[in-house]
């Protein structure tokens, strides 16, 4: 039993919410406070039966709030003001005394505010608040009719389970509405009035130039970078590459836009993947090192085989790519070695010193490259993101005095000393590692793994990867396999999968896409042979056959089954209606008052036999039915 | 009983075949009927033709305002020639008793009848004094808004198996009725058709002999469920008034010539066994309660399957 006016309150408070929660971050102080407080004293006051202020005075009250926003609303600034008025308003809304008009408003307002939040952000979350408030709404809107009539109602349970079941049917029912438009109706990738706010620059995310030394610690955040769908790949093949940085400027790697032309060969399996970046400055388009080809429209290449695209990439898409992750790159011919040996002036005494070192005690490129590698295989290097050198020698006091940064010094210094030591070398930027997410079958790659490291040219075999960093003391527990998943871990990949389905399906939704499906689908069905399939489903669409009958036959068993006696009744009620013209409602009318209407002694006959039986609590005898049955064969119509 | 039935109606009281069944079915339940309609309907003709046509001893009461208890009951008398206190039987003491306007007694003396009827005995000055069996009351009421008249109070209307009114005859009946003269004096002549012992046989019968299912119990049930949720009324249904109906209907089913009941029996005396049971809302009060009754028990589907 439940009053159906505390019911009606409960529902509005929680419409009221699944408006006001996706809208609250956007909110500016004022009506955040203000939502919270209406909420809270409507709460109170509904519970306490008293309104000491009345519903005027509070319009009255938002009235200047209105104006305030008002002045407020300019071309530069359209939106926050709207946004801020219309929660003030529900607020006031809310902390009122509520009659059927108000309870309405409060869902009307309610979902002004839940679209209002979709100019600040598209997330499935979204789609979560709307169908949640769509229910409440319509399961509202049905006790609020009942409101209306008595507003001391009293709902059953029984009747309780009939209104939540008419109210859920009803936003069912516009399912398939939903279905027909979803491919028409016109989509945005981006919230319309947060334009700016998207593509946020990542602090330690990947950047367009590497220069250690600028600060003595360096944040991680886990922003997402991109993720790639793919099979599953060993841990440490998990380079992504993103541009190269082929030229020092001072202590800074920089990319030289004229890149020297050479011919890389990708020998080997290819790996395809599917790379969905998130939005954001960078113009690089990333991929499993080294990338054989990215197709995607207006990407560009170059020799040294980075793929850029023209612009930042601001909205949501997915590109195709193909990589060979042999961790070497053979060359066609020669490269421009002068150019990957360019050095910037005033390079510190001491480490010239021991390039040189290097270079005298390696006859080759290949030996020198070996030697460096022990060179800070035993100088006891550290991985740290925190004490870091800085100022003008920074590369210099992390080589030979602190001996602990990150990738940028590991890579930064390794690539001098190489070049100085006369093997060609440049700087490779991208991401290193990545979260497998099962649920979703790719990675994701978030800015805190972003990394440097190092290609060296040795002659007659090309562009070998070195990742200086893992010549560490401590790079085992840096990168040291794959880490244990701890609860949060996978509970952050599961809502990553879910965004992830959200960002694929509904938000870089494309018509051109649905028609490459409808197309592919079609060629499948081409190929379908139906007998096969029709094999191959029938273990599983058998039982589930049987299962459906048995279902609808237990359900519907008294229509479909009808007993004995109620064959018997129909043929006998439609006899009556054919040959003693009388229309009978089937079970508002006794058979003996039928029987005593109609006056006829077969009619009556039949009725004292069958209800002899069926009073009697037992089953017509064989004599009976079959007396029975010649009753209703022979008709009613009396021979004269 | 059917030959009874059709005897009365057909030799002596003409029109009056519905108010003769349920005077009949409440002597074979051992009920009590109250009949309420306008003087010179007919109420205490159809009394006495019962009694006749059964050969059952008759007493009758006619109610005033200062009709006292000890006058239905009977008093006890000083007895000089032996010399001690006689018991004089009342009225009362005979199978079948007309009371007739009972809304005119005074409220002490409705009280001391209806309380005859229950217990079906009479205490005079310490001593009980059982009343005959058979033992049915006839009661006869005059509108209430009549005036002079005490109207009986809801528990006590409980008590009546069956009320019912009579109505006026069709109209060709009517005439004849008006051409032949009253029957009153025929009704003196009647030979009688069942002795007490076939009514004390038939009786049992009805209490034994006819099979009430659980399918119609359902049914009454599902009658007696609808008076206590309906807006109007206020008091629905009491377990007594089921019993009653139950009874009433398994007398109805007897003379229909049936041993079992079947929902329509029901149906037939609904209105009569249960409509002056119920108490309305007061805004209610107009209501036509038969009329009420009667739309309910339309409205509840019977069991045929």
């Amino acid at each position: 039993m439940v009053a159906i006016s505390s019911l009606t309150a409960v529902l509005s408070y929680a419409i009221a919410l699944c408006g006001i929660v996706p809208l609250f971050p956007w909110l500016t102080a004022a009506p955040r406070t203000a939502l919270a407080a209406g909420l809270l004293a409507g709460i109170w006051q509904d519970r306490r039966g008293a309104w000491p202020i009345k519903n005027w005075q509070f319009n009255l009250a938002v009235l200047p709030v209105f104006l305030y926003y008002a002045f407020q609303f300019s071309r530069a600034n359209p939106v926050q003001p709207v946004v801020n008025a219309l929660a003030i308003m529900l607020a006031a809304r809310l902390c009122g005394e509520k009659s059927v008009r108000h309870y309405l408003q409060i869902a009307a307002l309610s979902l002004f505010c839940l679209a209002a939040s979709s100019l600040f952000d598209l997330s499935p979350v979204f789609l979560f608040y709307l169908a949640l408030l769509l229910l409440l709404v319509a399961v509202s809107l049905v006790l609020l009719t009942f409101l209306a009539q008595d507003s001391r109602l009293i709902l059953s349970g029984a009747h309780l389970r009939k209104v939540l079941a008419a109210g859920v049917l009803m936003p069912l029912a516009s399912l398939p509405l939903l279905i027909l438009f979803f491919p028409i109706l016109p989509r945005t990738q981006i919230p319309l009035w947060n334009i700016a706010a998207a593509p946020a620059p990542r602090p330690s995310g990947f950047s367009d130039k590497v220069e250690p030394g600028t600060s003595a610690a360096v944040g991680e955040s886990r922003t997402i970078a991109f993720r790639v769908e793919m099979p599953r790949q060993p841990q440490q093949q998990l380079y992504w590459r993103g541009t190269v940085f082929n030229r020092m400027e001072g202590r800074r790697w920089v990319r030289d836009a004229a890149v020297p032309s050479e011919h890389l060969l990708y020998k080997g399996a290819r790996i395809a993947q599917t790379i969905y970046p998130e939005p954001g400055l960078s113009r690089a388009l990333f991929s499993l090192d080294a990338p054989a080809l990215i197709a995607l429209a207006r990407a560009r290449s170059t020799s040294d085989g980075v793929f850029e695209y023209p612009g930042p990439i601001t909205r949501r898409l997915g590109y195709r790519a193909e990589s060979v992750a042999a961790g070497i790159l053979p060359t066609a011919g020669g490269i421009d070695r002068a150019f990957y040996l360019k050095l910037p002036d005033g390079i510190p005494e001491r480490v010239k010193r021991l390039a040189n070192d290097i270079r005298r005690r390696g006859s080759n490129d290949v030996r020198r490259l070996e030697l460096l590698e022990q060179y800070f295989r035993d100088g006891n290097y550290r991985y740290s993101m925190r004490d870091l050198p800085t100022g003008e020698h920074a590369l210099e006091q992390f080589l030979f005095e602190k001996k602990q940064g990150h990738c940028e010094f590991f890579a930064s210094t390794f690539a001098l000393l190489l070049r100085a030591a006369g093997v060609p070398a440049r700087l490779v930027g991208g991401y290193l590692g990545g979260d497998y997410n099962d649920l979703g079958g790719y990675y994701l790659v978030s800015d805190d793994m972003a990394h440097v490291w190092v290609e060296a040219y040795l002659d007659g075999r090309g562009w070998l990867r070195v990742d200086p960093s893992s010549l560490a003391r401590n790079a085992g527990e840096v990168w040291g396999g794959e880490k244990q998943r701890s609860l949060a871990t996978r509970l952050r990949l599961f809502v990553d999968s879910l965004d992830h389905t959200w960002n694929r399906t509904i938000v870089t939704y494309d018509f051109e896409q649905q028609v490459e499906i409808a197309r592919s689908a079609g060629k499948r069905l081409q190929k379908f042979e139906a007998g096969k399939a029709a094999r191959a489903a029938l273990p599983y669409l058998l039982p589930s056959l049987v299962l459906a009958f048995a279902l609808v036959a237990a359900v519907r068993r008294p229509r479909l089954f009808p007993s004995q006696n109620e064959r018997l009744l129909r043929r006998f009620y439609r006899l009556i209606e054919r040959d003693c013209g009388i229309r009978v409602q089937p079970g508002r009318q006794g058979l003996l008052e039928i029987a005593g209407q109609t006056g006829n002694d077969r009619v009556r006959e039949f009725a004292g036999v069958y209800a002899g039986a069926l009073y009697r609590d037992r089953k017509l005898t064989h004599a009976e039915a079959a007396r029975l049955r010649r009753i209703l064969k022979d008709g009613f119509v009396t021979r004269t | 009983m059917t030959t009874l039935l059709d005897t009365l109606s057909r030799d002596y009281l003409h029109g009056k075949e519905e108010v003769l069944r349920l005077s009949l079915v409440a002597l074979l339940t051992g009920g009590h009927i109250l009949i309420e309609d306008l003087p010179g309907l007919g109420k205490t003709t159809i009394a006495l033709a019962l009694a006749g046509i059964t050969g059952l001893s008759f007493g009758r009461v006619q109610c005033t305002s200062d009709l006292l208890p000890s006058d239905i009951t009977g008093l006890s008398v000083f007895n000089r020639e032996e010399g001690h206190f006689a018991f004089l039987p009342g009225p009362i003491f005979n199978n079948i008793v007309l009371l007739d306007e009972i809304n005119r007694a005074m409220p002490r003396t409705q009280s001391a009848m209806l309380e005859a009827m229950e217990e079906r005995r009479v205490t005079v000055e310490g001593t009980t004094h059982h009343l005959p069996d058979p033992f049915m009351v006839f009661a006869t009421q005059n509108p209430s808004d009549q005036s002079g008249t005490f109207p009986l109070p809801e528990s006590q209307l409980d008590r009546f198996l069956i009320c019912t009114g009579i109505g006026y005859p069709p109209e060709h009946l009517e005439k004849g009725i008006i051409a032949g003269g009253g029957i009153r004096e025929r009704i003196g002549g009647m030979t009688p058709v069942a002795s007490t012992a076939d009514i004390l046989a038939a009786r049992r019968c009805v209490e034994t002999g006819i099979y009430l299912s659980d399918k119609v119990v359902n049914y009454i049930y599902a009658l007696v469920e609808a008076t206590r949720s309906h807006a109007m009324i206020q008091t629905g249904l009491s377990t007594r008034a089921a019993i009653s109906l139950a009874q009433a209907a398994r007398a109805a089913a007897f003379l229909e010539g049936r041993d079992y009941v079947a929902p329509d029996d029901v149906r037939g005396i609904a209105a009569a066994v249960c409509a002056h049971r119920l108490v309305m809302r007061p805004d209610q009060q107009t209501v036509d309660r038969g009329e009420l009754l009667r739309a309910l028990v339309a409205d509840i589907a019977l069991p045929l399957a």
